[in-house]
């Protein structure tokens, strides 16, 4: 009986102890799953169907994570990303190909200096901007941006190919492309390039995060509720925006050097305000209170993107209609949508839905069953 | 660390002989106590305008350690002003502010706390969607790790944790630390306030009307919290208050200040008598006291 008893206890504590260990690392297991699920949910046939998109998605979600640490969690609205991705794209596709008598560098190496530059100025555009007020932050990082693209468009010593981009021999040597393919070869070994795309996202992600739960990233959620408080509390809110703008820069920089690889070159229209805009747009849309919003907002961007494009036909059984030319303008219905969940609340976006969603759920699930 | 001090200390005697002796020339002090060598908190000749409007005129302010200084005045009168000059969030026009025997006057605002210098503020000012604990954890983090940290690799929970529950002990803020800030009641809030200025471990504690908006049970417990950190944790206090009972019965001395100068200051009983703070501020209230 007592035995019995005993068992029973310790069966309970490992259970908790299990839950407790989940609890604690619930965002590493979610990040895993979003990994693992990503390329099989979309590659279904009810959805998309393919999968060569799951890799952009990845690349995207660790590009809107870092400006969301910027917005977000420090609560700096920089309506100049794109240019921090445009760094990283940029600086991969030009070392790699050692065009117009550039030094011919490896992959790593040359999204090294991408990162690097964009952490420059993004330190430097910071020490300029972080407390002029946001308006201020919003539009100067917007300028600065476009001075970027103006300056790529002019393209400076045949370097960045002006309209054109940046588009021959971009292909780092351990990645191959067969059939539209990425392939990434190791020595003998050759990885899909989902998996390393995937590798790349799980230890940027990690960062983030650690970031996020760190001593550091408090402050900068102290700064972002209250900035007045937060200095008279004794905190240095000055230095804490420059270096989460650094941080942030230096990610966006890693993502674009990893996009350049998936898109095969670094292109213009990837510095334009249309960029800078979609990220908000997507971060907003996850939910910028939320490490998991970004994911959420970056997923259902690109896949309304592509899946709207390619829907065509409705079927409903006993008749089908013919959707493909409302569809194509698939940016009113995520406007729409937009529109609503701002209106509604600003700051929740769909994973705060979701997560209340599933919440009420469990509670209402316990209700019933008690 | 004492080098830096000896050499504040010799820069203060350098220019506080001159400074005292306009002072003395121009006006009479109407704070006896003023030597900003040995007072825990003074100021000297602390100026502050708005365009035309002077909202503090030179006040000379010195606070003994271990004092409880209530400031008292008409509404306008620019108490919160002074507290604003004092802590650096306005930078003053004229004058200087001392810590203890320190010249603080160009110490940027966030430097202040970690010098010993805290604030509760008028209005509740808190970190609202924080949890009441992450509230004063953060502050006990700061006044830990200094005023910029790259603190990345640990997480925060395993920061001034302890300490921010005890200092919700020491105030007396019963609601669940996981309570978020925003929905504590009006009283819980300006208990938090006082709790995140005790974070930042001060040695001069300046409260904004710590009792305004509470009920006589909650301003009296206040009214003994005050007391209790002057003599339990040995800080000074500077107190703005508008409740006469709670004035009278914790100050060690006032100080009035009307139309931003500073008129009298002295102990209880002396202020109750003095003329010229009947005419400013108490006016009716004559027979009341």
């Amino acid at each position: 009986m007592s035995g019995e008893t005993a068992t029973g206890g310790g069966s309970t504590e490992t259970l908790d102890r299990a839950r407790s260990l989940l609890g604690r690392y619930r965002v590493p297991v979610g990040l895993v799953l979003v990994v693992v699920l990503l390329r099989p949910v979309i590659s279904n046939p009810l959805l998309l169907g393919y999968e060569a998109v799951a890799a952009t998605i990845l690349i995207w979600m660790v590009f809107v994570a870092a400006f969301n640490l910027l917005f977000g969690y420090a609560g700096l609205l920089s309506f100049g990303h794109a240019m921090f991705l445009g760094f990283g794209m940029y600086a991969a596709a030009i070392g790699v190909s050692g065009r117009a008598g550039a030094p011919q560098l490896p992959f790593p190496v040359a999204a090294a200096i991408g990162i690097a530059v964009a952490a420059t100025v993004g330190y430097l555009l910071g020490r300029l901007t972080v407390e002029k007020g946001e308006i201020y932050f919003a539009f100067l990082t917007l300028a600065v941006a476009q001075a970027v693209e103006f300056t790529a468009n002019r393209n400076p010593l045949n370097l960045t190919g002006g309209s054109n981009g940046v588009t021959q021999n971009v292909l780092p040597g351990f990645v191959e492309s067969t059939r539209g393919q990425l392939v990434v070869v190791f020595g003998g070994l050759e990885v899909d390039w989902y998996w390393f795309v995937s590798a790349v996202f799980l230890v940027s992600m990690l960062a983030l995060w650690q970031i996020v739960r760190s001593p550091f990233g408090r402050s900068l959620v102290a700064i972002r509720e209250n900035g007045d408080l937060a200095r008279a509390m004794g905190i240095d809110t000055t230095r804490y925006k420059v270096q989460a703008f650094t941080i942030s820069a230096a990610f966006s920089a890693l993502a674009g050097s990893v996009l350049m690889v998936d898109r095969y070159g670094a292109s213009q229209e990837t510095l334009s305000v249309i960029t800078s805009g979609d990220t908000v747009l997507m971060a907003v849309l996850g939910g910028v209170r939320y490490f998991f919003g970004p994911i959420a907002g970056v997923f259902v961007w690109q896949f309304a993107e592509e899946f709207l494009n390619e829907f065509e036909v409705l079927h409903l059984g006993f008749t089908s209609v013919d959707l493909s030319g409302v569809l194509t303008h698939w940016q009113f219905f995520l406007g729409a949508l937009f529109v609503v969940l701002v209106v509604v609340a600003p700051l929740e976006g769909i994973w705060g839905y979701l997560r209340d969603w599933v919440r009420d759920l469990y509670v209402r699930l316990k209700g019933v069953a008690e | 660390m004492s080098d830096t001090a000896d050499t504040a200390t010799e820069t203060t005697d350098d220019v506080e002989p001159t400074d005292a002796g306009r002072e003395a020339d121009t006006m009479p002090s109407p704070d006896p106590a003023v030597d900003p060598t040995t007072a825990a908190l003074a100021t000297d000749g602390l100026r502050r305008t708005f365009g035309e409007v002077t909202a503090v005129d030179r006040v000379s302010l010195g606070v003994e350690r271990g004092e409880l200084r209530a400031i008292i005045g008409p509404n306008g009168a620019g108490k919160t002003t002074l507290f604003n000059t004092i802590m650096g969030t306005l930078p003053p026009t004229d004058g200087r502010v001392f810590l203890d025997g320190q010249d603080v006057t160009e110490r940027d605002e966030h430097e202040r706390p970690h010098l010993g210098l805290a604030r509760s503020f008028q209005s509740n000012e808190l970190f609202e969607e924080q949890t009441v604990l992450e509230n004063v954890r953060v502050v006990v983090q700061t006044s830990r790790r200094g005023a910029f940290s790259f603190d990345l690799f640990r997480d925060h929970r395993s920061v001034g944790r302890e300490r921010a529950l005890e200092l919700l002990d020491t105030v007396g803020l019963d609601a669940p630390p996981s309570t978020l800030a925003k929905n504590l009641s009006h009283g819980d809030q300006r208990r938090l306030g006082i709790a995140m200025a005790l974070a930042t471990e001060p040695e001069v504690l300046l409260l904004d009307e710590p009792t305004s908006g509470m009920s006589p049970g909650a301003t009296t417990a206040t009214a003994n919290l005050i007391e209790e950190i002057r003599d339990e944790l040995g800080l000074t206090v500077v107190l703005i208050e508008h409740d006469m009972d709670v004035v009278l019965s914790i100050s060690d001395r006032i100080s009035v200040l009307n139309r931003g100068s500073l008129i009298a200051t002295g102990p209880p009983e002396e202020i109750q008598a003095n003329d010229a703070v009947q005419d400013a501020y108490l006016g009716g209230m004559r027979e009341e006291l």
